[in-house]
């Protein structure tokens, strides 16, 4: 009999939003990950109260999963934040600051919960539908005939990550890298649907310099001496075995069945004498390459060996998906029946790469394939590891863009553009809108403030020096102005935008962000062919980013009542 | 039990209901024990959260459970009704203590006037308040027609499938933010009209999707709400075991029956054979709700047969049901709920779910009762006051406005029938007159809470409105598109208040009175403490007026 135990009431909490505690911590939350925004944004060291493994970073996926709140509201907006970037990779830390600050913004503004709830949509709405417009101002279509902004888009996801610790030669680097990682894994033949993989392998030590993409897959294999002592066989390509049941002579597929064995009957030796049965058959196929997801017993590895044929065991289940694809084998799982002709795959050649201490073998593609490997190296475990999930994001981003082939400008560009868009296109038609949404124009106002604000306060956090964030009066694009500087003149000898794409110039115009921003229409970037934007944003994921940010934060404007089960 | 402890009890149910009551209330977000977060605006999923000890706010937890499950609307108002009720009976018998029955203390004279004011509601609530409706509130109403019967015909033409879709909307609007509410109300219709059935009735459709809802629904979480769509055909919640993406052809179902149960050669060779045959036969997709051992998926990789693992029992099922031999279905979709989170996602899956359970019973006809009792209770005076009703009674899916329509036009009703049975002997039936009305006016009161002006302007408002049109909200429904002047001004009120079912609101009404003289009949709850073996039980046990024993909860310490 299981003992009950009862169940205590749970714990309520009236109006939420309305307690300076809840204020407070929102506030936090909000300050930490504003700080951790952009390519100068701070790093956070995490560690837990036992000591133990320190991370350092600066990225939202880490930083968020990180952190528990007593909070339930942080919770919620934390895991909405999570889901987001683990289906998209990107604007995480985006949507956090612009969920946050929309929802200070709304109750500052005073507005009834609904009220804002509904501005807020309807604004989105107008953001999201600007954005897939064709003359949209800060979108650009990405040409797949050139590199180059596949490179600026993902140099720009590497930067945004100061945790990695690369200098501006080696972000090119790992851009050029990564780009060329996700080329390898989209096939070249039409028909196939199925984009590759690549498999990522870090290696701690060797400077950022001596990562590399390879095609085909590298695989740890403890004692090398085998390949070099091996005959290197002429034919080609290979042919290689692949197994997914274990070889080491166990009985592991009984299930919950009792086995009866009667005396003086060995089974080990049977079961053995069916393995090398199996060995013998593969020799006489002419097998080059055995592999096998589990443990291959010694004896038969002995007796491969002897045989001249290369054995890989202890490979893991994470990697045979990509080894089938790349040798287009089939797995074979049955001991007791003969291997099948089809069953049987191919590599093209075999090689070894060494990357400091470590030694892998290398499976080159007999074919056509879409598995790379991406070899990653850094200094020490915490930059690694930071590197490593950052080249994952930027793979993710850059797979986006199949689906949606544009890019959006970055550098906080798209922010203001978008505020003054929005801006400009409520104010005209202020009394039609207020009429739709059933609020008064001066709500209206107030909520359109609200948003607006809290769109280019995600393109001021980008700076964190203490100097100060300005929009043009043309573009509306985002110029970040030194603290040191602050004299009127300067605005003549200031740079190009943030994103690049617009020049600066004496007769710019320019007004801060932190004060009131007129209305206007903002134009679309000049016709200079020849301007490359440097900083460039995902498409695809900042659109979802907004849609998820704003979704949330009215969401929490909404929660009037909390229950906490506390069993 | 004092009398006012049942007010006290169900004043702090209100007091948190009421945060997501009406068109300014909020959501609710709960925690729960595993630290997941669930947000909700239903009224039965936050009672139940709430994990109250005391056994009578149990007691009426468990009603309004009872009645949500059934009618899947309306928890909300049930607690705002049950209140109001229970506060008007309390005052009353405040008022006049029955001074007849010789009772020591006022308290126990109260609770006994209580009691039965109370039996006596329910009496008329159970007699007559199904004619009372038939009478004042249906010939106001207009009836749900479903205007399709083939899958083209699409929600957006009829007249009646508006009404279907402004019953959804308005029921969203208390179930999710309002700016949600447009687009729960389209992907719902959608998938109403999507989901047609060959020929068959509205109800059965209804029927089977409350009962497939778990495997017609796949939640994804970190997409916005407006990406959730429909998706043709049956989504299997399972990733593939083994994919050799072939042209599918035939497609067979095998339920556990390959499992490698001996060590031998014998069972790999007899598994070959299975996979040869099913490759003759053509197959090139297994579904198993067992997973399968690495032989399995080795042969069947060899063999090209994909294979999906751990299937649900309940998806198998219905894909076996959808593909046999009598098709009952035209087309399956699944709906692809999206939202930021978990929480999310969750609350809208319930939502949805909730709305058609709404629909379903809100096309369940109001009466059986024959019309011979309406003529019996209701006198030629009567008659006179309320036009005829042009609807059959028995004419499922009766609509009304929103906000507040059907609580006007009942009271008005029961103000009347006060004055008119006022002369006569019966005077217990005039004050529970009086108590109903009084309870029922709190909920529009609740829903204007925003300004008593506001509340005074709309029951004018709606009661000026029917008195100048005979069957105002009817005339929609036959054609809206040739009453020009009056259509307009009544499609101007649907517009503005939303519609709800009659049949509904009348289910929870009687829920109510039947809940509110439950609670009254208890008199002592008694706390007694017993040994059993050796683990301590604490039984805690309702006893009746009467000494009737009612039913035992044990609560295991």
């Amino acid at each position: 009999m299981s003992r009950l135990v009862k169940k205590s009431p749970s714990v309520c909490t009236d109006l939420p939003l309305d307690t300076t505690d809840s204020w407070k911590k929102l506030r936090v939350l909000l300050q930490l990950l504003k700080s951790c925004f952009g390519p100068k944004g701070r790093l956070k060291l995490l560690h837990n109260s036992i000591g133990g493994h320190v991370v350092t970073t600066s990225t939202s996926s880490v930083l968020l999963s990180a952190i528990s709140s007593s909070l339930p509201l942080i919770n919620l907006i934390k895991t909405s934040i999570l889901n987001h970037v683990g289906r998209f990779g990107d604007c995480g830390l985006f949507a956090a600051i612009f969920c946050l600050t929309l929802i200070e913004q709304s109750r500052q503004s005073g507005l009834r919960g609904r009220a804002a709830a509904q501005l807020n949509k309807h604004l989105l709405d107008l953001c999201t539908v600007y954005l897939r417009q064709e003359d949209c101002g800060c979108k650009m279509e990405l040409g797949f005939n050139s590199s180059h902004n596949l490179t600026t888009l993902a140099s720009s996801i590497i930067s945004s990550k100061p945790a990695c610790v690369l200098t501006q030669s080696e972000v090119l680097h790992m851009s050029k890298l990564s780009v060329q990682a996700f080329l390898l894994t989209v096939p070249c033949s039409s028909t196939g649907v199925k984009l590759g993989e690549t498999v990522t392998v870090p290696v701690e030590g060797p400077p950022v310099k001596h990562s590399a993409v390879f095609p085909g897959l590298l695989v740890d294999m403890p004692d090398l001496l085998s390949l070099d002592n091996a005959k290197r066989p002429h034919l080609r390509p290979l042919r290689a075995v692949v197994f997914s049941a274990s070889l080491a002579g166990d009985l592991s597929d009984t299930g919950d069945g009792v086995i009866e064995v009667h005396e003086g009957e060995d089974t080990d030796s049977q079961i053995l004498d069916r393995l090398l049965e199996l060995g013998k058959q593969v020799v006489e196929d002419e097998v080059k390459l055995f592999v096998c997801q589990k443990v291959v017993h010694p004896v038969l590895q002995q007796y491969l060996r002897s045989q001249d044929v290369l054995v890989v065991e202890r490979l893991g289940v994470a990697l045979m998906e990509p080894l089938l694809q790349l040798t287009g084998a089939n797995p074979v799982a049955t001991l007791h029946t003969p291997v099948p002709a089809e069953a049987y795959g191919t590599v093209h050649d075999l090689g070894i790469r060494q990357f400091g201490s470590k030694k892998m073998l290398h499976l080159l593609p007999a074919g056509e394939s879409s598995i790379c490997t991406m070899m990653l190296c850094h200094r020490n475990a915490t930059v690694l590891s930071e590197l490593k999930v950052v080249c994952q994001n930027t793979e993710h981003v850059l797979r986006l863009t199949l689906r949606d082939p544009y890019i959006l400008l970055g550098g906080g560009c798209t922010e203001t553009h978008l505020a003054t868009y929005v801006r400009h296109k409520v104010s005209g038609q202020l009394t039609e809108t207020a009429a739709a949404l059933g609020c008064s124009q001066e709500e209206c106002l107030l909520g359109l403030e609200g948003f607006c604000r809290s769109l280019q306060s995600v393109a001021m956090a980008l700076e964190h020096d203490g100097g100060s964030s300005a929009m043009d009066l043309t573009h509306a694009h985002h110029w970040i102005l030194p603290a040191d500087d602050m004299r009127e003149e300067v605005e003549d000898t200031l740079g190009p935008c943030s994103c690049g794409l617009v020049e600066g110039g004496p007769n710019k115009p320019k007004t801060y962000l932190s004060t009131k921003t007129p209305a206007f229409s903002p134009g679309p970037p000049c016709a200079d062919a020849m301007a490359q934007p440097r900083v460039l944003d995902s498409f695809t994921a900042k659109i979802n980013a907004l849609q998820v940010a704003v979704e949330t934060a009215n969401l929490a404007l909404d929660v009037r009542f909390i229950i906490q089960d506390m069993n | 039990i004092l009398p006012s402890l049942h007010c006290s009890i169900v004043c702090v149910l209100e007091s948190v209901i009421l945060r997501c009551f009406g068109p300014d209330g909020g959501q609710v977000l709960f925690i729960r024990d595993t630290g997941q977060a669930m947000i909700s605006c239903s009224g039965s999923r936050i009672l139940s959260a709430l994990r109250l000890e005391h056994p009578l706010a149990r007691m009426v937890v468990d009603c309004v459970l009872k009645h949500s499950t059934a009618t899947g609307d309306g928890s909300k108002t049930f607690v705002l009704l049950l209140t109001s009720l229970l506060r008007t009976i309390h005052a009353s018998a405040c008022k006049e203590p029955n001074v007849s029955h010789n009772y020591v203390s006022r308290y126990s004279a109260e609770a006994a006037t209580g009691r039965h004011l109370a039996f006596k509601t329910l009496e008329f609530a159970s007699e007559q308040l199904e004619n009372l409706i038939t009478a004042a509130v249906i010939p106001y109403g207009c009836s749900l027609l479903w205007e399709y019967t083939a899958p083209t015909a699409h929600l957006q033409t009829g007249a009646g499938s508006r009404h279907v879709q402004k019953l959804l909307a308005s029921f969203f609007c208390s179930r999710l933010s309002r700016s949600q509410c447009d687009f729960a109300t389209s992907l719902t219709c959608n998938l109403l009209s999507s989901c047609g059935f060959k020929g068959a009735q509205p109800s059965s459709l209804l029927q089977f999707l409350t009962d497939n809802f778990p495997t017609l629904h796949t939640r994804v979480s970190g997409f916005p709400f407006t990406c959730s769509r429909l998706v043709e055909g049956q989504v299997i919640h399972r990733d593939f075991a083994s994919f050799c993406p072939p042209n599918v052809k035939v497609l067979e179902l095998a339920c556990g029956q390959t499992s490698i149960v001996d060590f031998k050669a014998w069972a790999e060779r007899s598994l070959s054979c299975v996979f040869a045959n099913l490759q003759r036969l053509g197959i090139s997709l297994l579904l198993s709700a067992v997973k399968q051992s690495p032989a399995v998926l080795s042969l069947a990789a060899q063999a090209n047969i994909c294979i999906v693992e751990c299937v649900s029992e309940d998806e198998l099922t219905l894909f076996a049901q959808l593909n046999s031999e009598e098709r009952v279905m035209v087309k399956l979709w699944n709906l692809v709920i999206c939202g930021p989170g978990e929480g999310q996602t969750d609350q809208y899956a319930s939502a949805i779910l909730d709305a058609i359970l709404m629909l379903l019973s809100a096309w369940q006809p109001l009466a059986n009762t024959s019309a011979k009792a309406t003529e019996k209770t209701l006198n030629d005076e009567a008659s006179t006051c309320f036009p005829t009703h042009p609807l059959a009674v028995s004419e499922p899916g009766c609509v009304i406005p929103a906000g507040g329509t059907f609580e006007f036009l009942l009271t008005r009703a029961l103000l009347q029938q006060r004055h008119k049975n006022s002369g006569d002997s019966d005077i217990g039936t005039s004050v529970v007159s009086q108590l109903l009305a009084d309870a029922l006016l709190t909920v529009p009161r609740q829903i204007y809470s925003c300004s008593q002006r506001h509340f005074l302007h709309t029951q004018d408002q709606i009661l000026n409105f029917i008195k100048s049109h005979s069957h105002p909200f009817s005339l929609l429904s036959m054609d809206d598109l040739d009453c020009c002047g009056k259509a307009s001004a009544s499609l101007k009120v649907i517009e503005e208040l939303g519609l709800e079912s009659v049949s509904c609101k009348y289910q929870l009404l009687l829920a109510v009175v039947q809940c509110a003289s439950r609670l009254l009949q208890v008199d002592t709850v008694l706390q007694t403490h017993a040994v059993l073996n050796t683990r301590s039980h604490r039984l805690t046990i309702y006893w009746l007026f009467g000494a009737e024993f009612m039913s035992v909860r044990n609560i295991v310490v």
